[in-house]
């Protein structure tokens, strides 16, 4: 298992390379100039060419890519032409605030996910299960934009029991920053109003991220479930005389879980790219404008960095996912 | 809803009411910030709002329709011919960090804005250079320039004094300053800025400078703090003013919502004449828009009023001409284009019959993230498909569309975009518009030629008189709107949704109203 990590882990480099590879290309293919909108409004044409000397954007494509693959393996992954600062220092400041939200959405998903449809699966076309089915398709179908605006008026205006927007309230200063997320780093710090404060604020834009994922695990899940209880084994536990909820957990959900794990890793993917529209209506300071305005300026510094940490993120999850696989399934580890 | 309910009670310990988190001393300020914080380097509206409130300059504008006032300079000399122009600064101007602000700051500020060559660079490099600053004494400064511009003071408030020996200090690497300033300050200002709060586009606090040399006598409840936390999305801006969680959004507030705010307890919204003009750009250089006639038949196939009153509910207000209608400089009697498919039709036939390509389908770029550009380009689209011409929507960015207009052919055959307020003055519009020697900026992306024009704005430019100006500026729109160079549309009224906490609130078209330091907060 150790060595199958490691190599795993040595794997991320070449798949990382290609990914800069690939969107270094894919910038270059989009028109327009980087050192015109660095330049301003009231640039001069003399202006805009100085800039672009002065960001190597003269030099052969092949020079470009390798002086940045060369810095960025070094940690250097330049300076944001829109905003001005290094790359690096604004996606320390803002990737904490999406890995938190899209984790608290991913647990919200898997645990409401895993349950309706474990729940659903065992209790075959009860009417449980048609209710799930109804919310898993209300779920699926729904556009996380129109419910972030529905949630919205009902939690914060409305009622007014949750906040609209932003990540803490105006006048509540971060706490210490050891991780950069502001519900682990409250409790580090022994702040458990920021920490209270934090999950009222993070549970709207989470719920709505989360809500499509929540379907999708409910249905595979409860797939999942109905095989199980189909196999042999549990026939021969229900022939034994267990209860139907002793032989859905822990026999039959165990062996079910393998599918939904693996969707739950594919899900951090969706949950992310979602978060880029979720993060604009509550004004969660994450990655998500930050890679809008990188993307509408031609900000290559931050469009290659943003995508190679999203990237790295993702290949670490999904290596995750499968140390989960071998550990649910001793067979899968064998072959690890 | 159920589920959901249950979900988001779950995760909340208390039931507790979220609004109006403002202390009675700050407000929450919901506008844009601008991408980085260097003065120099950034040059835009939303710098504009926090170069104002965080640094000083020589000059400053006030009021609607603004006036130019002397801020740290106390007065100004100029030769008579428009070359020499000696500041004189008061003497009871500090920074932040308490040290004096002098002529040195001055100079360094200026010759560091032109060796960066970025930002508000544009309006001084061709007329300034580094040699032409000198600091005559401590609280003097002259700027000789390379060629007469009238102009010149006019530009002047786009710099912000900085702290020399603060950015010197934290020069890295001979970079003038520039990462350090992108989220540090060095102003002298009505504000400091905290930079431990500050993340990109996201929130900065500042907090009020009791030393500021204006003194705060003039304002009975000044704003202490302000939180400027940008809201992104509209529909999340007007929720968070009419909740209490911001207490100003941005100021253009889509004309569907303002009602909405009006009709809000506790809210208004403030409606100010700006000087930003809507345009349509042609390309005059190319077919068929080389064509006089059919640049006169599509200035008649747009429905301004349709536009104006229809889609923007009437609170834009016509403007025929290049200038901003409240701008010196525009004639009173310039009559410009109606929407007219009759007329239309007759200088497009007109048009084909001198050979141009009437029938071929033709281009206008839309800025894909501001929507009323994409709305005008259909009005258009509208009506020139009623007199048979094709126009096809392509959608762009604003990066793309300003590095295309670097020659004839890449210039797109139309754009839509805005001429806002960089300064006040007709040389901001029309004489970086139409003066050919501006070719190749995306000020000027008509590629409009006519040599009676460049000679009115060149002799402008060097005149010192206003009166004489105005005339030269005026006879030039004439002749630029008689040759339908472009399609002028409206000129702006911003409208911001306010808090009633909100007093004072003082626009000006240079910085839209976020000069912090005129509002009180209600008692």
């Amino acid at each position: 298992m150790i060595l199958f990590v490691i190599r795993r882990l040595l794997l991320i480099i070449p798949v990382l390379l290609g990914l800069l590879l690939l969107t270094f290309v894919m910038l270059r293919l989009v028109p327009g100039d980087p050192a015109a909108a660095i330049a301003g409004d009231a640039a001069t044409p003399e202006q805009i060419a100085q800039i672009r000397a002065e960001l190597n954007l003269d030099e052969p494509f092949v020079v470009q890519f390798a002086d940045y693959a060369w810095n960025a393996a070094q940690g250097d992954f330049g300076v944001s032409a829109y905003s001005g600062r290094p790359v690096g220092r604004d996606i320390a400041q803002r990737l904490p605030a999406t890995l938190e939200l899209t984790f608290v959405a991913l647990i919200i998903a898997a645990v409401g996910g895993v349950t309706l449809g474990a729940l659903a699966g065992a209790w075959r076309n009860s009417p449980f299960d048609h209710i799930t089915r109804i919310l898993t398709v209300i779920g699926l179908a729904t556009a996380s934009f129109w419910l972030a605006i529905m949630l919205q008026l009902v939690f914060a205006l409305d009622w007014g029991i949750l906040p609209l927007r932003g990540r803490l309230p105006s006048d509540v200063p971060m706490p210490p920053g050891v991780t950069g997320v502001v519900l682990i780093d409250s409790l580090l710090a022994g702040r458990f109003d920021i920490f209270h404060s934090a999950l009222t604020y993070i549970t709207l834009p989470a719920i709505t991220i989360a809500f499509g994922g929540l379907a999708t695990l409910a249905r595979f899940t409860r797939s999942s479930v109905v095989d199980a209880m189909n196999s042999e084994y549990a026939a021969y536990e229900t022939a034994a005389g267990y209860p139907r909820r002793r032989v859905l957990f822990p026999y039959a959900l165990k062996n079910a879980l393998v599918t939904p794990v693996t969707q739950i890793g594919l899900l951090f993917g969706a949950f992310v790219s979602n978060a880029v529209a979720v993060e604009a209506v509550f004004d969660w300071p994450g990655l998500g404008s930050y890679l809008v305005n990188a993307i509408y300026t031609n900000d290559y510094p931050a469009v290659l960095a943003v995508t190679l940490a999203i990237g790295l993120v993702y290949a670490l999850i999904n290596i995750l996912v499968d140390v989960v696989h071998g550990l649910i399934d001793p067979r899968i580890a064998e072959r690890l | 809803m159920k589920p959901l309910t249950g979900l988001a009670c779950a995760a909340t310990f208390a039931v507790q009411p979220f609004a109006a988190a403002a202390q009675s001393t700050e407000i929450v300020w919901g506008d844009t910030l601008p991408s980085g914080l260097d003065p120099h380097v950034v040059f835009d509206v939303p710098m504009q709002f926090y170069m104002l409130n965080v640094y000083d300059n020589l000059y400053r504008y006030l009021g609607n329709p603004p006036e130019i006032e002397p801020w740290i300079a106390e007065s100004h000399e100029v030769s008579d011919d428009s070359m020499v122009w000696t500041f004189t600064l008061r003497d009871d101007v500090t920074f932040h960090d308490g040290s004096s602000l002098t002529a040195e700051d001055v100079v360094f500020s200026f010759e560091r804005l032109l060796e960066l060559g970025t930002g508000p660079a544009g309006a001084f490099l061709p007329v300034l250079d580094a040699d032409g600053i000198e600091q005559i004494d401590e609280l003097t400064v002259e700027f000789t320039l390379k060629e007469p511009y009238a102009p010149f003071l006019a530009a002047v408030p786009l710099v912000a004094i900085l702290n020399k020996d603060l950015v010197e200090a934290n020069d890295d690497d001979g970079d003038l300053g520039r990462t350090w300033l992108s989220s540090n300050a060095a102003g002298s200002g009505a504000y400091t800025m905290d930079p431990d709060t500050y993340v990109p586009q996201e929130r900065v606090d500042m907090y009020i400078n009791s030393d500021h040399f204006y003194g705060w006598d003039d304002n009975p409840n000044p704003v202490e703090i302000v939180r400027a936390h940008p809201v992104a999305e509209t529909s999340t801006r007007v929720l968070a003013l009419t909740n209490g969680d911001i207490d100003a959004t941005d100021s253009y507030l889509p004309t569907d919502q303002v009602e909405r705010v009006q009709n809000a307890e506790g809210t208004y919204v403030s409606e100010d004449e700006s000087m930003r003009v809507m345009i349509i750009r042609m390309n005059n250089q190319k077919a068929p828009f080389d064509n006089v006639d059919f640049r006169k038949c599509v200035s008649h196939a747009f429905d301004y009023e349709g536009f104006i009153d229809g889609v923007l509910g009437g609170y834009p207000i016509r403007n025929s001409g290049p200038n901003p209608g409240n701008l010196w400089g525009s004639p009173d009697d310039l009559e410009g284009y109606n929407y007219d498919l009759e007329q239309a039709m007759e200088y497009c036939d007109a048009a084909r019959a001198a050979g141009a390509p009437v029938d071929e389908p033709i281009e206008i770029h839309v800025q894909s993230s501001l929507e009323q550009t994409v709305q005008a380009a259909e009005v258009l689209q509208a009506g020139l498909g009623a007199i048979g011409v094709n126009l096809e929507l392509v959608a762009s960015t604003w990066p793309q569309l300003t590095s295309s207009t670097g020659s004839v052919d890449s210039t797109p055959d139309m754009w839509v975009h805005w001429v806002s307020t960089y300064f006040v003055d007709p040389e901001n519009w029309i004489g970086q518009m139409y003066d050919s020697s501006f070719h190749g900026t995306w000020k000027a992306s008509s590629w409009y030629q006519n040599d009676e024009v460049d000679e009115l704005l060149r002799a402008a430019r060097r005149e010192p008189s206003q009166d004489i100006r105005s005339g030269y500026y005026e006879d030039a729109s004439r002749l630029v709107v008689e040759d339908a160079a472009d399609i002028w549309i409206y000129n702006t009224v911003q409208l911001r949704g306010l808090s009633d906490r909100i007093e004072g609130y003082r626009f000006s078209p240079v910085g839209s109203g976020g000069e912090i330091r005129w509002i009180s907060i209600a008692e």
